[in-house]
């Protein structure tokens, strides 16, 4: 499966291949730093917001864009390589279009993002909507930003200046994406009715604890006070689990056995 | 520098209908303030408890204090934020309305605002669909199943891509608390909701049509603009003015008439379809029904417009008429908008035969318009263009109005029409049957099937309505683009035309083709056509009882014809027998004498007619003979002063001597 990061595996395989496997990796973890983005951002404007939340907005968004730099440069480069195989130009086209939808997502956050930052000044804090939102998005920034955990002391407040330098750096970084966007559309050309996509039409489920309690707690917002439910889905839940940790075990023994 | 649409779209879309979401903005920034906006609680669950939860009476009461209003009001405006998602329910997701007990609700976040600039997305709904698949596989509702599937066919190119990115928002989210992980899941599907809702529930974001320019922008002052502004106003002074309270009576009469027709109104018998998802309503209102219903014919009697715009309203006046012997009134005003609306192409054509079969001296259906008017149109014909017949047709319209509408509208036929209307019972549905009608709503027949259908209606009503037989002539038998002038049928087009029976009997003159055989053959004495003419007449007789096919006919008239049977003697024997012929006697007879000698050999015979206003110098031919031209047709008449109906722009060639 190629969308597999497969930095397991093949190191030992000829340049091109490592090339791909290169611009997957990058793919990937742009794609991951979109979605964290897309999470942060969807705390802006509510009650969460503050300036800790818009720093880890600002060096996601960073991440974001030097990944999506090197990714470009990257496939560019090599999608422009005329001597390029057809089945390894398939795969690349494929990581453009992957690549191109990711930073369209990209730019939407970004705009959005500008436009509340315009609305909701942190300033008043009267403004920023109730939402129910607790906690902020450090957890998430620290999955985005790849470190263990966010240490980050709050920096001192001085709102005014901070945010209108950050919404003018915003506006900037937006336009560069625009131009970015433009510039991969003019030299590569990637016809999008021929990319076939590999992967299948569902996304697999993944491990289940975590989706059956979540299951669980949007059950009770229904329904509250569904108690012995939750006892019987819990053991369930823990059998699912040791089945599918068997099957997990079984299949890598199997891949690793015949590859 | 700009803040382009993500979609990389180039041209701006615009939905000026959606000013409202930036005043609903500024309400829900009241509404969400800690200390004067609605008092917010928190939300108990089993696991964990979540703030600023409100309740639905909470809302209402700060609305109805906030903006002076009752609760009712208060109540509408609350839905309405809910149906555009700024605030959504907790419980019951799928109902976007306001109750107003206990039940609870939440503020959304501001990054699923419904907002101007950003169309909703349909990778985002790909992706969002993908992550609840992940959360529990087969979770997904039929409808959005079916989403997913049609998504899956179009976004194929990028189905490695969502399912990744689902994954990924995924992953990112089981980072966060729980708490707030249940929190962003309530509103990420509360925006779902209201941008794709599903099926059977109204939308409160339909917008109707996306403009190209923002309406609430500034335009530049150039001196384009000032220019448009110059011809705005002098329009607007050269416009005629009229009283207010001329036009403010009006558009009360026309309220007050029309308010208990219109379905949003009062209630619609049987069901309104937007509300029940039945379409009885507009299967007995169809255009072509064999019976109207009352509220249709109700109409009919509002205005002389409102009749002649229905089909079925103007079938039963062109009967009516036909039975007043003013029928060419209602042709000649078809045949005027036929020209208005009809294709640029044959518009000259068309305008010419109108001249030779309506107002022309001697036509064949000669209507009454003034002098004046006459003289306007005859001289516009001289260089013919849509609307040269305005000021003739809106004469006749206005004659028809004044006149026979009204006494249509009293007559026994429209009497009983109204008697006949059916009226539709009132249908009452319960719930299930709602959500049953919901779900089997299906899309409307395809418009070309339709139009068929709507053929084969007028064609089966012009085959079996009865045809004029007075009215026959070459002019007035429907020839395949100017079908519309016979009288019979509305439609040009050519397959209303077979089912044209050429001898039915009209109601008014009995069997008049039998009449004037009866007496041809006894008055047929002279001329050469005497016993070919009798014979012709006997065949001619046979098709005439029973059903005919044109062909039949056809074949019949065609010996007629050979045998040239001369009109002017049926003319005389026929004119005391019709007893709509009573003022016109004295304009048919004399053509007696003269008829023998002028008949050519190449002599077309010729059909009966017994119309009173139709001149007698009129010949009738039969539609098979068009390859004759003009001027031998016209050197085959005989008769008194019979004149060539020419175009007087046309050049004019003497056409042997008569006239």
């Amino acid at each position: 499966m190629p969308l597999v990061n497969n930095k397991v595996g093949d190191d030992s395989t000829v340049g091109k291949d490592k090339a791909l496997a290169d611009g997957q990796a990058l793919v990937d973890s742009l794609i991951k730093v979109v979605a964290c983005y897309r999470h942060l951002a969807s705390c802006v404007g509510s009650c969460t917001d503050s300036l800790q939340l818009r720093d880890e907005l600002r060096q996601t968004r960073e991440k974001a864009q030097k990944l999506a730099v090197s990714t470009c440069q990257h496939l560019t480069s090599h999608l422009r390589d005329k001597s390029l195989p057809e089945d390894q130009r398939k795969e690349m086209e494929l990581l453009w279009v992957a690549f191109s939808s990711s930073l369209e997502l990209l730019h939407v956050d970004m705009c959005k993002v500008f436009k509340m930052g315009d609305i909701f000044s942190l300033a008043e804090t009267g403004t920023l909507v109730q939402t129910g939102i607790q906690g902020g998005g450090s957890e998430v920034a620290a999955r985005a930003l790849s470190l263990p955990d966010l240490n980050q002391a709050e920096p001192p407040a001085v709102p005014a200046g901070m945010e209108s330098q950050e919404q003018s750096t915003l506006g900037q970084e937006i336009s560069q994406i625009d131009h970015m966007i433009d510039d991969m559309e003019m030299k590569v050309n990637v016809l999008r009715w021929m990319v076939e996509p590999h992967g299948p039409q569902y996304a697999d489920p993944l491990s289940s604890t975590d989706s059956a309690s979540l299951g669980l707690l949007t059950v009770d917002e229904e329904q509250p006070g569904h108690q012995p439910l939750c006892q019987r889905s819990h053991i369930f839940v823990l059998l699912m689990l040791f089945a599918i940790v068997c099957v997990a075990a079984t299949l890598s023994v199997c891949i690793v056995l015949f590859s | 520098m700009t803040i382009r649409n993500a979609i990389r779209d180039h041209g701006q879309r615009y939905r000026p209908r959606m000013v409202c979401l930036k005043k609903a903005e500024k309400v829900l920034l009241e509404m969400q303030d800690p200390r004067t906006g609605v008092k917010s609680q928190p939300q108990r669950l089993v696991i964990t408890t979540i703030p600023h939860a409100i309740t639905g009476e909470d809302i209402i009461a700060w609305l109805a204090d906030r903006f002076q209003v009752d609760p009712q009001e208060a109540r509408s405006f609350g839905s309405m934020l809910v149906a555009l998602g700024y605030i959504y329910p907790l419980q019951d997701h799928k109902r976007l309305v306001i109750k107003p007990d206990a039940s609870l609700y939440r503020f959304q976040t501001p990054y699923f605002w419904p907002t101007q600039q950003w169309p909703v997305e349909d990778t985002d709904y790909a992706i969002y669909l993908a992550k609840r698949n992940i959360r529990k596989k087969g979770i997904l509702e039929l409808h959005e199943q079916e989403q997913y599937n049609r998504l899956h066919k179009w976004m194929n190119h990028k189905w490695d891509f969502i399912v990744m990115q689902a994954k990924e928002q995924y992953r990112a989210a089981k980072e966060r608390k729980k708490p707030d992980r249940v929190v962003f899941e309530c509103q990420e599907r509360a925006y779902w909701v209201v941008h794709r809702p599903p099926p059977g529930t109204v939308s409160g974001m339909d917008y109707g049509l996306e403009r190209r320019i923002d309406p609430n922008a500034d335009e530049t002052k150039t001196p384009d603009f000032y220019e448009r502004i110059m011809i705005f106003t002098q329009q607007s002074i050269m416009r005629p003015r009229v009283k207010s309270s001329v036009s403010i009576g009006a558009l009360v009469k026309y309220c007050t008439t029309y308010n208990s027709h219109d379905p949003f109104l009062s209630k619609c018998l049987p069901s309104n379809p937007w509300l029940t998802d039945d379409v009885t309503l507009w299967s007995l209102n169809r255009l072509y029904v064999d019976v109207p219903t009352k509220m249709r014919v109700e109409r009919w009697t509002f205005s002389f417009g409102e009749l002649l715009s229905d089909p079925i309203g103007r079938d039963g006046f062109r009967l009516f008429l036909k039975k007043e012997f003013s029928s060419e009134n209602l042709a000649f005003w078809e045949s005027c908008e036929d020209l208005k609306w009809g294709a640029a192409a044959t518009m000259k054509e068309k305008a010419q035969q109108i001249y030779k079969t309506f107002l022309a001296r001697g036509a064949p259906r000669w209507i009454n318009i003034d002098g004046k008017t006459m003289e306007i149109t005859v001289s516009g014909l001289r260089h013919p263009h849509r609307y040269v017949l305005d000021a003739a047709q809106t004469h006749i319209y206005m004659l028809m109005k004044k006149d026979k509408y009204g006494r249509y509208i009293k007559s026994p036929v429209f009497k009983d029409t109204m008697k006949k209307a059916i009226a539709p019972e009132e249908h009452k549905f319960t719930d299930a049957q709602l959500e049953q009608n919901a779900r089997n709503r299906r899309p409307s027949l395809s418009p070309i099937i339709l139009r068929q259908q709507e053929e084969e209606q007028r064609a089966k009503m012009a085959a079996s309505a009865p045809v004029d037989i007075t009215q026959l002539c070459r002019f007035t038998t429907p020839v395949p683009h100017l079908a519309v002038y016979s009288g019979i049928t509305d439609s040009p087009s050519a397959t209303a035309s077979p089912s044209l029976p050429f001898l039915a009997h009209t109601p008014a003159c009995p069997s008049p083709i039998s009449v004037a055989l009866d007496s041809n053959s006894a008055s047929e004495r002279r001329g050469e056509a005497s016993e070919g003419g009798a014979e012709g007449n006997h065949e001619a007789r046979g098709p005439a009882r029973g059903s005919v096919s044109k062909s039949r006919v056809a074949l019949s008239l065609r010996r007629l014809l050979k045998r040239g049977c001369t009109p002017s003697t049926m003319f005389a024997s026929l004119s005391p027998k019709c007893h709509s012929a009573a003022g016109t006697s004295s304009r048919i007879q004399p053509i007696s004498p003269d008829e023998p000698s002028q008949a050519p050999p190449r002599r077309i015979g010729n059909f009966f007619q017994i119309k009173v206003d139709i001149p007698p110098e009129c010949r009738i031919y039969p539609i098979e003979s068009e390859d004759e031209d003009e001027e031998s047709r016209a050197a085959s008449r005989g008769g008194v002063g019979a004149k060539e109906i020419i175009c007087p722009w046309e050049s004019l060639t003497p056409h042997n001597g008569t006239g």
